[in-house]
């Protein structure tokens, strides 16, 4: 109940700012629709884009969900006069912390599912009254649409222990930290490499590294676990891993540098 | 709260804090700039963690948050921060944290303090955004009210409302503490009367004991030293602190000559007290 509460406030407080965001995606798909309407209208029978909702549905769940992300805890955690508030609500640090991760995580790519499909109803039937377009709704329902939101709350967690770790500048300093993690672990791989595969390189840089169809059937088992490795990894490990120390940071800042 | 230890960096500002409190009274609690009014209110209400020293609030540890202490809890700050909503939305919004928030008490105090409910909270001035949230912490019908620097921003009509809204608001089961400097403005409200000072408690007593050992008056002349025990200039004579005599009748006590004469001489009043009765 206490949880439903905090959800609730969180949504109050910030319905002007998710009214505005949802009413500037609306704008730029019924614009993109119409000069697009527009175009083929004028010109002719011109084969028509309809990835343009999937495409704007990506960027839009990705970037627009890591940057809410990285927001969320910003005026509760790291104002001075927002943390009296955060800090005096009566519900405990688990369900304030819980009413924040599953805004962003869950609430953010369904609502955001919702209103493409409701928005593009909207702008087919206007296309279709002036320019008489034939009719590209956005499907929801599809498994690619499923598959984008399983990576979008897998790859989010980053940035929402980006958002409770840093004090600020979130987004930025999450995408620079994850790019500084990204080159070292691209060279700790490529020297495992180099010194696993040893035989198979020529020279340092392994100019003459081949993985031949061979290797592969000799090593099946091996590359299905390392495989199976990464994927436990992505899907697991790297969410929990992200949500519980975001969640312990949280109570850090709490217990240390709240108020002062 | 006991032995309570608090520093700001290397800066000790509390060392061997001890304060109780009791339930059913409005206790101000006085000090100079910097004498951590603020600090001792945030440190109550679990907002700061001591370094060393107990404390118990409601039962709780503060420093837990546990959120059954926090719904009997309201803390309203010198300075705070409300959401851009409409003050109906906020109520809806918080409160259901609050299990024995009074929503026509809340109503009336808004009408008493001359609260427009129609309109957005950011749309408010300072006063009228700290009236809104005394309203809402009065209702709330919370055991424990800390109000920091309540009055500040408060217009005059608004101080004396301020005082019979308080007062008309208090039960014997609930507790406030309110955190002043402009002692004028609470006057005939707050008792007992806490004061910190040096990073101690100097003083914390009711004011009828103020009253049965001390008489407080304005005089003309100004006294022979030895005869009382703080004097002070003020415009009209001179306002003297003695101590009383059996055979005196009782004074009322002006607090802010006695704030004073506390922060001047706190070894004095302190030890007026405890041999308690007229001299």
């Amino acid at each position: 109940m206490k949880l439903l509460n905090v959800i609730r406030k969180e949504l109050i407080e910030r319905k002007k700012n998710l009214f505005i965001y949802a009413l500037t995606i609306v704008l730029i798909l019924l614009l993109q629709e119409f000069a697009d309407a527009f175009i083929r209208k004028a010109v002719g029978n011109v084969i028509r884009n309809e990835t343009t909702y999937l495409n704007n549905y990506s960027i839009f769940l990705f970037l627009g969900g890591f940057i809410t992300t990285s927001v969320m805890f910003a005026q509760d955690m790291f104002s001075r006069t927002g943390q009296h508030n955060w800090l005096m609500l009566p519900a405990s640090r688990f369900d304030k912390f819980l009413a924040k991760a599953s805004l962003t995580t869950v609430g953010y790519p369904l609502a955001l599912t919702a209103l493409f499909a409701v928005a593009s109803l909207l702008i087919e039937a206007l296309a279709l009254l002036f320019f008489q377009n034939p009719i590209h709704i956005f499907n929801p329902f599809t498994q690619h649409i499923g598959l984008l939101i399983l990576h979008y709350m897998a790859t989010q967690s980053l940035f929402l222990l980006g958002a409770a770790y840093f004090r600020k500048a979130h987004f930025v300093k999450t995408v620079l930290s994850l790019l500084i993690l990204s080159l070292v672990i691209t060279a700790l791989s490529a020297l495992f490499v180099r010194i696993a595969f040893a035989p198979y390189n020529n020279g340092f840089y392994g100019y003459h590294f081949v993985l031949d169809q061979n290797l592969l059937s000799q090593h099946e088992t091996l590359f299905t676990i390392a495989k199976w490795f990464g994927y436990i990894g992505y899907w697991v490990i790297m969410p929990v891993f992200c949500w519980f120390t975001a969640y312990l940071r949280v109570k850090e800042v709490e217990a240390t540098d709240a108020i002062q | 709260m006991r032995d309570i230890r608090f520093q700001y960096g290397k800066q000790p500002l509390f060392t061997h804090l001890n304060l109780t409190i009791q339930k059913g009274n409005i206790y101000g609690l006085l000090g100079v700039n910097g004498a951590g009014k603020t600090t001792l209110l945030k440190i109550i209400s679990g907002q700061l963690f001591p370094s060393e020293g107990e404390s118990s609030v409601l039962g709780f540890n503060p420093i837990n948050r546990d959120p059954h202490m926090l719904e009997d809890l309201f803390h309203l700050p010198e300075e705070f921060f409300l959401p851009r909503v409409t003050t109906q939305e906020y109520v809806s919004t918080y409160a259901p944290f609050y299990p024995k928030f009074d929503r026509e008490a809340f109503n009336r105090y808004c009408e008493e303090f001359g609260v427009d409910q129609k309109q957005q909270l950011t749309a408010l001035s300072f006063g009228q955004k700290k009236k809104f949230l005394l309203s809402f912490g009065l209702a709330s019908n919370t055991a424990l009210l800390i109000l920091d620097e309540p009055t500040n921003g408060l217009d005059i009509p608004s101080k004396s409302q301020f005082r019979r809204t308080v007062a008309s608001a208090m039960t014997e089961d609930r507790t406030f503490i309110i955190s002043t400097h402009q002692v004028r403005d609470m006057e005939n409200l707050i008792d007992p009367i806490i004061v910190i000072d040096s990073g101690d408690v100097i003083f914390n007593s009711p004011l009828y004991a103020i009253s049965e050992n001390f008489t407080i008056g304005l005089e003309s002349a100004q006294p022979e030293p030895e005869s009382a025990i703080y004097t002070e200039k003020v415009p009209g004579g001179w306002m003297v602190i003695r101590n009383r005599a059996s055979h005196e009748d009782e004074t009322s006590v002006d607090l802010e000559t006695l704030f004073n004469a506390i922060v001047a001489h706190p070894q004095h009043f302190r030890n007026g007290l405890e041999q308690g009765g007229a001299q």
